[in-house]
């Protein structure tokens, strides 16, 4: 299977894989497959000669698994045998038409997170990290995680900082935003952002007031990140997302300090909403205050207008007169900056980062900004076709050359465990989902999804490691700003137990494994397939099937036996920077 | 490593100024690669430099706080303080500041006759401002050049040149660490590092060392920046393993693709340090308590330990970086600042004491920095965005008990501000970087490869050290 899967390889990728023309052959296979027409024998003698037949795409395993590693998390056997089947495009389009899984918020629920005991389990943030883990980890809809997950490292909300009544309602109903809207549009996903009660109490949008006599001035922190990092960035852009230059060929700053305070106007007079959609207050014997439901996490913000500023604002060359009620206002904010060229480029680059290369070309970012201006129906900001544009554009489905040594991305700690995890199948003991912030560099992961150190992400775009020949070279690798000497011990030391132990109540079960585990080449096989896309060098996978043979398992061993040879092997190839890098 | 230009140390100067010259905020991965050729420190004796970063923009006005009657009654004024001089807003109430109120050991006679208080929590600060080992350095932070307000309003960049991308917090912490915007890979710690390596020949990977994260202050053109955990070195426990050889290969073989082969050369540096760290630090266990669950004093801690380990490990020069996170009080000041100032106080205090028990208290310098200080002026429960902000220098060699620097009006109209007292930095990190650079061991001469603009202001050695 490696063999063919090889051989495949070495006669090199469909022959015309830019986008136009995949489409093109795609078009002609389901013509050539769907049988157009051509019913009587004779045909009119005007007719055009029927076009050449093509033969449809050929996807080999690894292509598809590939591909697969990402869109979402793991390949799944059902997974890889559409795409190969139906393509590229054509399983994207039922990826985004899957029901969406159980929201966060859902699961919470499930679980009693809501309920209000003396305990006062209403203040603990750690089921927070357990929902988020859980939406990860089950459900399958893993594509639609995958691409929250990117989002989450955009419009960033941290559950760290998140104190007071149900963290994790908090956190889950801003996670939910995302899921929600991944196959959204971003103008809405920008609304809904802007008036999530999670991220109103991390940019501070909730409560924040207009000017007054004394001196106080609106709060800036949102209208500032907005535009910084949710929008259009420090600096204008091509519409591939290079530096547009002045005359002096120094970049162009988009906004300034006056923008800022402008802008900081219209994110006023918002708070979080308790009572709407049925929120209630229980008076309980142990406080002297009320308990909360959970409604204000999960519902809007409220606009009130006594708190909203009447000024002007002017900000990008937009004027919002004064007196302009608050809803308006955001309207026109949000319109302006969704409207604004550089919006296109600068989510386009980030989103190709997060899925397939730390270096995209300006031209394929260029293609994708293309996409998010124009859907092709006259559409701005279709987010299904950013996803199709940055999956299906021959700069990702082109496996790199021997030769691209600067090629693909460092994958993210908790998304390498993530994949672990779906791909050798876990399952909670007890449906709690213990999973805990597995932040800790030292003894842990060194990432935990929705836990970002900061607004600024767990690294940033444009992060260049220091005296590395990746420097030299003026590239950029943003995950290597977790990597250390700490990190890099950390992981393996994380990996160790867990990819035996699971973690908690979550348990990895191995099953399609262990059917296979006395017959390591299978086993081995298996796992460069589903783990890496078939990247692991042959000189690994001679030292891994000594080192597992080694092991002496047999189809009578324990399953304990195969289990250690099984979680051996994943733990050796989850440390290899083979597979850490993901090309 | 690539072959680099052979250049002279004095054509390398002389571009750097030129670049300085040019209003452009210079950064340092300019190929000053020929500055490894300096003169190394002639260094029998031992420094270490420690830097301290409040990631977030510290509120300054609320940690070097006015105290006489009249400059207290402005700050409570803008910052919406009761009647009587009683806290509220997000102002102190001056009967709190009175147990942390400074007096210079010489007398010194500051703007509008100011006298200032350290925030209410920092007890220990105080303690060691009137021991003469704290000193304050007021208003502080980037510049291309001395600037003024007119020149700051002033459209004409080639004129007057500003630092890049002011009050965004990402590339302020740039900018103070490394003279760059995000993206920068040499700051001006690591070009300590790179000058004293050659002093530390035995492990000069431990030149300069981080123990929070990576942080490009300590990482230098040569000089790398070695992490460490508050425990130590971590010890990769499989290599304990039979699966031990086959792990050793994987994680640390050599790789054409450039990612995975930096990957792995971490990976390598790690296992390589380990057995050496671990064994130095096993027998450096100072008495000095840096309490518990204050994340700050662990990672200080482990400095002092290193410190403690100097000897052992046969380091001479040495570049430390600390930081403690959470300083972005747009809100919640009044509730969230206190928390924060109580961590740095006890940190700092129980690091001096440490130096103090490990006989280095005049070999270690510590300074703070921070991404910006903050408006002077509320959105209500908090401070927004700044620029100049007032450090503190802490260190057995410091001229403490003394302000450096020229103390701003308090004020949100004046000509040192830039609009709600945002302060206009009267004295630049460049400054402020020489000082501390000169004592470490640099000469005048080596200053501009180690921070371009410096050439640009009239006194590198503002004297605190």
């Amino acid at each position: 299977m490696t063999e063919l899967d090889n051989a495949a390889d070495e006669e090199g990728s469909p022959p015309d894989v830019s986008v136009a023309g995949v489409a093109a052959l795609s078009a002609l296979a389901l013509a050539a497959c769907g049988g157009g027409g051509g019913g009587s024998s004779t045909p009119p003698p005007t007719q055009n000669p029927p076009p050449p037949v093509t033969p449809p795409i050929t996807i080999t395993d690894a292509e598809a698994a590939r591909f697969l590693l990402q869109a979402q998390f793991s390949v799944t056997d059902a997974d890889l045998t559409a795409v190969k089947n139906n393509g590229y495009s054509a399983w994207l389009t039922s990826s985004y038409n899957l029901a969406p899984g159980q929201t966060g918020v859902a699961w919470l629920d499930s679980r009693g997170h809501n309920s209000i005991t003396q305990e006062q389990r209403y203040f603990w943030p750690q089921f927070g990290d357990f929902m988020i883990w859980n939406q990860l980890l089950a459900g399958p809809d893993q594509m639609r995680k995958r691409l929250a997950l990117a989002l989450s490292e955009f419009f960033v909300v941290s559950l760290s900082p998140i104190d007071g009544f149900y963290p994790p309602y908090v956190i889950g109903a801003y996670w939910d935003v995302l899921t929600a809207n991944a196959y959204g549009n971003f103008r809405q996903l920008l609304e809904r952002i802007t008036l999530n009660a999670g991220m109103g109490f991390y940019l501070n949008t909730k409560g924040n007031l207009k000017e007054d006599a004394n001196g106080r001035q609106p709060d800036e922190n949102y209208a500032r990140e907005i535009m910084q990092l949710f929008s259009i960035g420090l600096y204008e852009l091509n519409p591939d997302g290079t530096h547009r230059l002045d005359a002096n060929n120094q970049p162009i700053e988009t906004y300034g300090q006056s923008d800022i305070t402008n802008l900081a106007r219209v994110f006023t007079g918002y708070d979080w909403d308790y009572l709407a959609n049925g929120g209630t207050f229980t008076t309980v014997a142990w406080h002297s205050y009320r308990v909360p439901s959970t409604h204000f996490a999960t519902n809007q913000m409220w606009f009130n207008a006594a708190n909203h500023s009447n000024l002007a604002v002017t900000f990008l060359g937009t004027t919002i007169p004064a007196n302009t009620p608050g809803p308006e206002a955001l309207r026109i904010a949000l319109d302006r900056l969704f409207n604004h060229p550089n919006t296109g480029p600068f989510f386009a680059r980030q989103m190709i980062q997060r899925l397939v290369t730390s270096n995209p070309t300006p031209a394929y970012v260029g293609r994708v900004a293309a996409a998010f201006a124009n859907n092709g129906s006259g559409v701005r900001g279709d987010l299904k076709a950013v996803w199709t544009a940055i999956l299906t554009d021959a700069e990702a489905r082109t496996l790199p050359g021997a030769g691209d040594t600067l090629s693909g991305k460092l994958r993210e700690p908790v998304v390498r465990w993530v994949q672990w995890a779906r791909t050798v199948g876990t399952t909670s003991t007890n449906g709690d989902y213990q999973i805990y912030d597995l932040s800790g560099s030292d003894t842990s992961l060194g990432q935990s999804p929705l836990r970002s150190p900061s607004v600024f992400n767990f690294f940033r775009p444009g992060y260049v490691p220091p005296n590395t020949a990746i420097a030299t070279a003026g590239k950029q690798a943003p995950e290597f700003q977790l990597l250390n000497e700490t990190t890099t011990a950390g992981y393996i030391n994380f990996l160790q137990w867990s990819t035996r132990g699971g973690y908690n109540d979550v348990k990895p079960a191995y099953t399609a494994l262990l059917a296979i585990a006395h017959d390591i080449p299978a086993v081995l096989a298996w796992l460069n397939l589903r783990l890496t896309a078939n990247q692991l060098s042959v000189t690994t996978l001679a030292l891994l099937q000594t080192t597992l043979t080694a092991f002496n398992v047999t189809a009578t061993s324990s399953d304990n036996a195969k289990l250690d040879m099984l979680a051996s092997a994943c733990f050796l190839i989850l440390c290899s920077p083979e597979y850490l890098v993901q090309k | 490593m690539s072959s680099h230009d052979k250049w002279t140390r004095r054509v390398v100067l002389q571009r750097a100024m030129q670049l300085g010259a040019m209003g452009v905020a210079t950064p340092l991965a300019i190929n000053l690669a020929a500055i490894g050729e300096a003169a190394a420190f002639d260094s029998t004796d031992y420094k270490a430099l420690v830097c301290l970063f409040m990631y977030g923009g510290n509120d300054y006005a609320n940690t070097v706080i006015p105290y006489d009657n009249a400059n207290y009654n402005l700050y409570s004024a803008i910052r919406g303080g009761g009647a009587g001089q009683a806290a509220g807003g997000i102002a102190y109430g001056r009967a709190q500041l009175d147990a942390t109120a400074l007096t210079p050991v010489v007398a010194q006679t500051l703007t509008d006759n100011l006298q200032y208080a350290l925030a209410p929590q920092l007890t220990g600060l105080k303690s060691l401002w009137d021991a003469g080992r704290l000193a304050v350095q007021l208003n502080v932070g980037p510049l291309v050049q001395p600037t003024t307000l007119l020149q700051y309003q002033s459209t004409n960049r080639i004129a007057n040149p500003l630092p890049p991308k002011l009050f965004s917090h990402n590339d302020q912490q740039s900018v103070w660490q490394s003279n760059g915007t995000e993206g920068s890979t040499v700051g001006w710690g690591g070009r300590l590092g790179d000058i004293a390596m050659s002093s530390n020949s035995t492990n000069s990977l431990l030149t300069c060392i981080s123990a929070s994260g990576n942080a490009v202050f300590v990482a230098g053109r040569d000089a790398l920046q070695y992490q460490t955990s508050p425990s130590g070195a971590i010890k990769i426990n499989a290599l304990n393993t039979p699966l031990r050889d086959t792990l050793n290969t994987l994680i640390s073989r050599t790789s054409t693709h450039v990612l995975e082969n930096e990957y792995a050369i971490v990976t390598r540096r790690s296992m390589a340090m380990e057995g050496v760290v671990n064994g130095a630090l096993a027998n450096v266990n100072p008495a000095t308590s840096f309490g518990t669950g204050n994340p700050l004093a662990n990672q200080l801690k482990i400095v002092a330990r290193l410190i403690g380990a100097r000897a052992a490990l046969g380091m001479r020069r040495q570049v430390f970086f600390v930081s403690l996170g959470g300083f972005d009080n747009h809100n919640l000041l009044m509730q969230d600042h206190p928390n924060l100032m109580t961590r740095v106080n006890a940190a700092l205090s129980a690091f001096y004491a440490a130096t103090v028990e490990l006989g280095v208290a005049d070999k270690v310098t510590t300074f703070t920095a921070s991404d910006f200080g903050r408006t002077l002026s509320s959105n209500a429960d908090g401070s927004d965005h700044g620029w100049g902000s007032h450090h503190f220098v802490m260190g057995g060699a410091v001229n403490g008990g003394r302000f450096y620097g020229t103390a701003p009006h308090v004020s949100i109209q004046t000509d040192d501000q830039v609009g709600q007292g945002r302060l206009l930095p009267s004295t630049s990190v460049d400054q402020f970087a020489a000082t501390l650079a000169r004592w470490f061991g640099c000469n005048a001469g080596e200053l501009p490869g180690i921070l371009p603009n410096v050439g640009n202001f009239p006194n590198t050695n503002l004297g605190f050290v």
